[in-house]
């Protein structure tokens, strides 16, 4: 009797223990297990620079949601923004491709417009700016071209 | 004789039809193209380019801009947020000031053209939105990609923003702006503006 208490026991330990790693790792990976609590808009890119789904979107340095994926379409890049309800993104906000300092990992920034729409789910915004190529500018100002 | 009347009529529908629709195609990029070429003529007129005519130079490249470019919607592009809580007189104060910024910043360039070459790659319509793709060739054989993105109002395609290298020049001033703005105050902005107007 008192063994099978004690097997018990350790039993419940370790199902808390794995209860414990899964919302761990859910947390710090950054997944949904039952949906998101926002909306998706998108946005075309004609060079993300090494964005990847799961960067982070920022406003004024704030961050407010997750890139949710990236596609090609028609040799340009698709990017879902997953934002939460409470951030409107007006119609002639712009997203601009960033890189935490010189050679850190790349986010989305947007800075909010003026208008008066809103970009509704599933929409798209509009004014984009790709991920400056700064080797690439380098290299054609200090050299020039043939 | 009735039937070839018909035929006719319909001939003519169909050429009429056909000649506007290829000439759509391509409107944004043909404006786009109609204004850089009158401002190419002006700049490189050699009547004009005497130090008497400057200032009549002046006004003419800046008429030919004026007509293709949207000042009072790039004005509130770049104001942003800050736009809605102006009054209208201050709106009207802050279009012209904006412009007159622009022209201040980029004037010398255009004025100081030598032979660079244009070359149109394309433009994409969607709806009443544009985007009209241009590279500008300098003589040390530099491109630089240069993107117009227009708005049709009425029967014209007006510019809203320019990306030189990818970069908004909306944005730049989006971004320079607000922080003034937020910094201190709109009256700031106004008079930093101003005073750089006065500058010369």
């Amino acid at each position: 009797m008192k063994r099978l208490d004690l097997e018990l026991t350790v039993g419940l330990f370790i199902i808390a223990g794995i209860i414990c790693l899964g919302y761990l790792s859910i947390k710090l990976g950054k997944m949904e297990v039952v949906g998101g609590k926002g909306y998706e808009i998108y946005a075309i890119f004609s060079n993300i620079g090494g964005l990847r789904t799961g960067s982070s979107i920022e406003i004024a340095g704030v961050d407010v949601g997750r890139v949710k994926s990236i596609t090609l379409d028609n040799y340009q890049a698709h990017v879902v923004l997953d934002l939460p309800w409470s951030v409107k993104i007006q119609e002639d906000a712009i997203a601009l491709v960033k890189t935490k300092g010189l050679i850190g990992e790349k986010y989305i920034e947007i800075t909010p417009g003026g208008s008066e729409k809103i970009i509704q789910p599933g929409g798209r915004i509009r004014e984009t700016q790709p991920a400056v190529d700064l080797e690439g500018l380098i290299s054609k100002f200090a050299f020039g071209k043939i | 004789m009735r039937l070839t009347i018909r035929l006719q009529e319909g001939i003519l529908l169909f050429l009429v039809l056909g000649i506007t629709v290829s000439g759509w195609a391509g409107e944004p990029m043909d404006q786009i193209k109609q204004t850089t070429d009158a401002i190419l003529s002006i700049v490189s007129d050699p009547a004009l380019k005497v130090s008497s005519k400057a200032e009549e130079r002046r006004r003419r490249i800046r008429n030919a801009v004026d007509q293709r470019f949207d000042w009072e919607e790039m004005a509130q592009r770049a104001l942003a947020r800050h736009w809605a809580q102006r009054t209208g007189e201050e709106k009207k104060e802050f279009v012209h000031l904006f412009g007159d910024l622009l022209e201040r910043t980029y004037m010398d360039k255009i004025e100081g053209y030598s032979g660079e070459k244009v070359q149109y790659e394309g433009d994409t319509l969607e709806g009443d939105y544009a985007v009209v793709r241009v590279k500008i060739i300098t003589k040390k054989n530099v491109d630089i990609p240069v993107e117009y993105r227009l708005q049709k109002k009425g029967d014209n395609w007006l510019v809203y923003d320019v990306s030189i290298e990818g970069v908004s020049l909306v944005n730049n001033y989006r971004t320079q702006f607000n922080s003034i703005i937020v910094g201190s105050s709109y009256a700031d902005l106004v008079k930093r503006l101003k005073a750089k107007a006065a500058e010369k």
